[in-house]
């Protein structure tokens, strides 16, 4: 068995090769096969520079030899092996790191701006360059998670989540680069540790140590919901900060069913709300009726969750080493896809890739941050070795930038250029 | 050459025969020395045939010499001869024999003949002479006495004997001597006399060509013989008449050679000593002693010289494989002689007794557990770490929402930390070292209680809802007046300025030291801890909204170490140095006490359902008590290699950890059971590590998340670590 039928197909039409079967050394690596399709494409078009391909077989990257890989995978050697290239993924190359005074709880990117929350009570607004546009103060203890609302034309909004139990949600004009605190979101009793922003802007979701799940408004108003009356009158301290900070809102909805507090939550699509707990379930929930529609249960708590509309799969990041894919659909629940190891701490951050629907991003308390391909399960094809500390929180926006920030104070970026080529895929 | 050889052969037998007839007659004539001289030019063969004959047919050989010519003599001449010679021998014979004849003068003091001697033994004399006077026996009057000095004077007192003939003493002579030696060595006794002669075999087992006799056989060895048939039908003719019976065969059935032991009966001595040991078997030579062994067996540099070191008995092989090209280059084995010799001793030393060894396989001894993997969840791995004290964390306590943890050290301060991330969110400077931090387990509150020096902290940590912020207020502000009651000297204060910034709100002064504070379930009342010897006031419950102290019990039973509320009823436990009591709050009595079987209670948890305790020792143990079951413990865990600082339940799942100051934390799984036939399922789960021991302490305080199973654990490095 020293030599393999191998036919190489592409769906990338600048590196299309002809359709007829090579035989192929069985032993051959991925940068033996890589000389193979670049000769190949050489002969065919003179202008051909030398590009590093990456090789999948039956959807799973090669990465040991040709032979003993099919071995593993139960491949028969005796037929054809459709052998499928792309141009290799290029490792993402840190481009800024930005000093926070503190740790970064949080970070969420568009594609002008960053926003990060922090443990130093305040929420900052960086330019993807790196340069530091603005500090937003307010909260009252350190900030759990932020997240960028509607925008529209130089005014943006912005939530800050926080640990003294509210969400402010903010205005910010970038031309002035004036900051008005809006509204003071009020009514969860807990530590407020996740809020989401639903696609089209409006609505926002906010999850809390409480167990509750709430639903506000997300549009700027220059009213006030009514407040209840006791918290007015025991805490006139408190009361007298908040109301500097904006109009008190109240929740539109609130959904409780999970038993321990909510860690993370997100809109899988205008109408469904996707939370996960401490309490070992991600939920679903109808953000309209306000009932609970699946429940996916897991083993150990869950720190974090992403979705990719793309491939239609719940990433979670859970207090083990494990990544696990979901999907979310199945209605027996508790149904693991997948389960990506390569990290020796808590799984704090995962996001998907939002252009790509096989790559994902973690960051774990092992301080790393790597880089998935679920097409190749063993192992990672990234390690991102930047921090020196606990990595809490990820973003990856849709030009490609990808942003790590954690207990050691800084806020990566990493220029992800694999993304592009990839699109037409 | 066959038939030339053959020929000779003939000729010289014909020549021989000629020859042999002659020297029958002529042997008489000849002399050895010429018979030998006459004989060389014979074949050796007839010599070795025939010397037999000359010599045995000699009868002397003093005899002159003849001439061979004269052999040649008619036969007749040749008898006459011989006839004169024996005449002649005969008459010389007879001359030398009256010539030397002394027989009578010889033994001429013997006069009695051959009587026996013993007859005259009571006589001085023996026999008489020619005249019929007696002859006197010498003097023999020696004593003893006598005799040794003879023997250790006369030097041939050795070879003295005494002549029983005579009764006299006959020194040997040195030719008696040594006939009595040749005699006694079963040799000849004369000298000359050649024993070992060489005998001339007539006969020998060669077959020759011609027969002895050339005599043609007998008729009669061709016919039956009349007188056997004769015998032969009258022994016919008696065995029909039954005269004669048949030889009685022997009866071998029990077989000629039996078992003498058969039916020994088995408890018999014999029986008990028999048995059979097999020698131990000699390990077969494999490749290595071979005299070309493979090239794998032949030892490199290193293992020569690694070899060459080790003690002998520490070898592998009692020699080096040593390659050579062929068999005949194999030098002789030098370590023969040892290897027998420790072969041998291997015979002799094998055990000769046999021992009964019960063959219990290890794995059956092991009672059945549970694999730990089916009792999952419990805590595995090291989480987190909260860094941040300076000096040694003595205590640890988690909030009853398992968001927040607090812990207090050494250095003086509490911190209050973010489980999930490990953020110190507070940090409280209390100015003394911290001994013990307990939250408050009712989630309406949310205020801890701090031991240092002799003052318990009431702090209140604005780290909850608004609601339970405000409730807690309410509880500490709402009776202002302090009742001091029964003697016992409390002051409560209310703090002011920096130390509320501090979130500090009351001080409960106590009279003495306290190493520990708890809450009770309900969250209003507090208990605190001062050991003390020689005082009954070693524990003190506070009510937080009366702001009441008392003191539960108004006799000392030993140094108090730990105490704990029940977590259901109205029951109080109080661990002194080796035992546990439980009393009842409402009756005011004693329920219960717990033999702890330890030296020194250093901990103590109990189960959430109330119905179980464990405790650690400082002398590394810990131990399960069930209080329906009994006041002894139900098990005893010694896991610990150092004496065990903390206990702690687990409010949820089956869990129960200990920490040590061996730095480890064990995690045992412990299922209580409803039923009350069926006792608690105990089964040690996983060893947790990662504290490092500073100054011989190791973990200091063990707690469990209120939800999740987790466990943290503060040690002596000032770190506090989270697994799960």
């Amino acid at each position: 068995m020293s030599q393999l039928q191998a036919r190489f197909f592409t769906e990338d039409k600048r590196y299309v090769v002809d359709n007829v079967p090579f035989s192929i050394p069985a032993a051959s690596q991925v940068q033996d096969l890589s000389n193979v399709i670049n000769k190949l494409l050489e002969a065919k078009n003179a202008s051909h520079s030398n590009l590093e391909f990456d090789f999948l077989v039956r959807g799973q990257f090669l990465r040991t030899s040709l032979s003993t890989h099919m071995e593993t995978e139960n491949i028969s050697t005796e037929e054809v092996v459709e052998i499928e290239y792309v141009e290799r993924i290029t490792a993402p190359e840190p481009e800024e790191c930005m000093m926070h005074d503190d740790w970064i709880s949080s970070v969420h990117a568009n594609d002008e701006w960053i926003l990060t929350g922090s443990y130093d009570k305040t929420a900052r607004i960086w330019s993807v360059e790196g340069k530091a546009v603005m500090t937003v103060a307010g909260h009252a203890d350190a900030v759990k998670d932020v997240s960028w609302g509607k925008r529209d034309g130089l005014s943006s909004v912005l939530l800050t989540a926080s640990l003294d139990q509210t969400v402010l949600l903010w205005e910010w004009n970038s031309e002035k680069n004036k900051v008005k605190a809006r509204h003071c979101c009020r009514g969860h009793t807990g530590s407020v540790d996740t809020v989401s922003v639903d696609p089209t802007g409006t609505k926002f979701c906010s999850g809390s140590w409480d167990k509750m799940l709430k639903i506000w408004s997300a549009v700027p108003t220059d009213e006030a919901d009514e407040e209840e009356e006791e918290e007015a009158a025991d805490r006139p301290r408190k009361k007298q900060k908040t109301q500097q900070l904006g109009l008190t809102r109240t929740p539109l909805m609130t959904f409780s069913g999970h038993n321990e507090a909510v860690s993370s939550v997100l809109w899988s699509d205008n109408e469904e709300v996707c939370s996960a707990s401490w309490d070992h379930t991600i939920r679903l929930w109808d953000a309209e009726t306000g009932s609970m529609k699946s429940t996916l249960t897991g083993s150990k708590v869950f720190n974090c969750i992403s979705y990719s509309p793309l491939c239609r799969r719940l990433a979670s990041g859970s207090s083990d080493r494990h990544v696990r894919l979901w999907d979310p659909r199945t209605k027996d629940g508790s149904l693991v896809l997948l389960s990506l190891t390569s990290h020796t701490g808590w799984v704090t951050a995962v996001k998907w890739a939002p252009s790509h629907e096989h790559q994902l991003v973690s960051g774990s308390l092992d301080h790393l941050v790597k880089l998935w391909d679920t097409r190749s399960c063993k192992a990672p094809l990234y390690d991102l070795a930047a921090h020196e500390d606990k990595v809490f929180c990820l973003d990856w926006t849709e030009t490609g930038l990808m942003l790590s920030g954690g207990a050691d104070n800084k806020l990566y970026t990493y220029k992800y250029s694999a993304c592009q080529t990839d699109e037409g895929a | 050459m066959k038939k030339i050889g053959l020929k000779r052969a003939k000729e010289e037998e014909d020549e021989q025969k000629k020859q042999s007839v002659c020297e029958q007659v002529l042997t008489f004539n000849m002399s050895p020395a010429e018979e030998e001289e006459g004989d060389e030019d014979v074949s050796d063969s007839e010599e070795s045939v025939y010397s037999g004959l000359e010599e045995s047919g000699s009868d002397s050989e003093d005899e002159p010499s003849a001439n061979q010519q004269e052999g040649r003599v008619l036969n007749e001449e040749v008898e006459q001869l011989e006839e004169r010679v024996l005449n002649e021998e005969e008459a010389e014979q007879r001359e030398d024999e009256y010539e030397k004849d002394s027989s009578d003068e010889e033994d001429i003091r013997n006069t009695v003949g051959n009587v026996p001697m013993d007859w005259y033994k009571d006589f001085p004399h023996i026999g008489y002479d020619l005249e019929g006077r007696r002859i006197y026996k010498p003097i023999r009057n020696k004593d003893e006495l006598d005799q040794f000095l003879d023997k250790m004077e006369n030097p041939e007192f050795w070879r003295t004997v005494c002549d029983q003939q005579t009764g006299s003493d006959v020194v040997l002579s040195e030719d008696q001597l040594e006939l009595i030696k040749r005699l006694q060595r079963g040799q000849f006794g004369d000298v000359s006399f050649n024993e070992y002669q060489p005998s001339v075999e007539f006969f020998s087992r060669e077959v020759m060509i011609h027969p002895v006799t050339n005599r043609p056989s007998d008729k009669r060895s061709f016919i039956p013989s009349l007188t056997e048939k004769d015998k032969v039908s009258k022994m016919v003719h008696a065995i029909k008449m039954g005269w004669i019976k048949p030889r009685r065969v022997e009866d071998d059935s029990r077989g000629r050679y039996y078992d003498l032991w058969t039916n020994e009966d088995s408890s018999s001595i014999l029986n008990k000593h028999r048995m059979h040991l097999p020698a131990p078997k000699l390990r077969l030579p494999g490749h290595e002693e071979s005299y070309n062994p493979p090239p794998e067996y032949l030892l490199t540099e290193e293992e020569r010289a690694l070899w060459e070191q080790q003690d002998p008995s520490d070898r592998k092989l009692p020699f080096v494989p040593t390659k050579f090209s062929s068999l005949r280059h194999v030098p002789a084995f030098s370590r023969f002689i040892h290897e027998r010799f420790e072969r041998c001793l291997d015979l002799y030393l094998c055990p000769r007794q046999r021992k009964l060894r019960v063959n219990v396989n290890p794995e059956d001894l092991i009672p059945k557990l549970p694999k730990p993997r089916d009792l999952l969840p419990f805590p595995t791995t090291q989480s987190l770490v909260y860094r941040g004290h300076s000096g040694l964390v003595r205590s640890i306590s988690v909030s009853p929402s398992g968001q927040w943890l607090a812990s207090g050290s050494d250095d003086g301060s509490v911190r209050f930390w973010e489980v999930c991330s490990a953020r110190c969110v507070r940090t409280v400077q209390t100015g003394g070292a911290v001994k013990s931090v307990a939250w408050n387990p009712n989630p309406a509150f949310c205020l801890l209680a701090v031991a240092l020096d002799s003052v318990v902290l009431i702090l209140a940590p604005s780290l909850a809802d608004g609601h339970v912020t405000s409730s807690s207020e309410r509880l500490l502000k709402s009776q202002q007046e302090a009742e001091p009651s029964e003697g016992v000297s409390c002051n409560w204060v209310e703090t002011k300025g920096e130390e509320l910034n501090q979130w500090i709100r009351l001080k409960i002064g106590h009279p003495k030291v306290v190493h520990q504070v708890t809450w009770h379930s309900k969250g209003d009342y507090l208990a605190s801890v001062m050991p003390d010897h020689s005082s009954h006031l070693q524990v003190l419950i506070h009510q937080l909204s009366r702001r009441r102290s008392q003191n539960p019990f108004s006799r000392n039973k030993g140094l108090v170490q730990n105490v704990s509320f029940h977590p259901l009823r109205p029951y109080f436990f109080v661990a002194t140095q080796r035992s546990v009591r439980v009393y009842n709050l409402l009756k005011q009595q004693l329920t219960k006490k717990l033999q702890a079987n330890a030296k020194w209670v250093s901990s103590m948890a109990v189960h959430p359902t109330g119905d179980h305790v464990i405790c650690g020792s400082y002398d590394c143990r810990l131990s399960w008590f069930d209080l329906d079951l009994s006041t002894k413990p139900y098990r005893m865990l010694r896991h610990h290699k150092k004496a065990v600082r903390g206990v702690a339940y687990h409010r949820g799942y089956p869990l129960f950890a200990s920490a040590s100051d061996d730095g480890s934390v064990i995690v045992c799984h412990g299922t209580v059971y409803s039923d009350l036939l069926q006792n608690p399922l105990i089964v040690p789960v996983k060893v947790l590590r990662g504290h490092v021991i500073t100054q011989d302490l190791g973990v200091l305080d063990v707690t469990f998340h209120p939800s999740q199973p987790w466990l943290f654990s503060s040690g002596a490095d000032g770190t506090v670590r989270l697994y799960t």
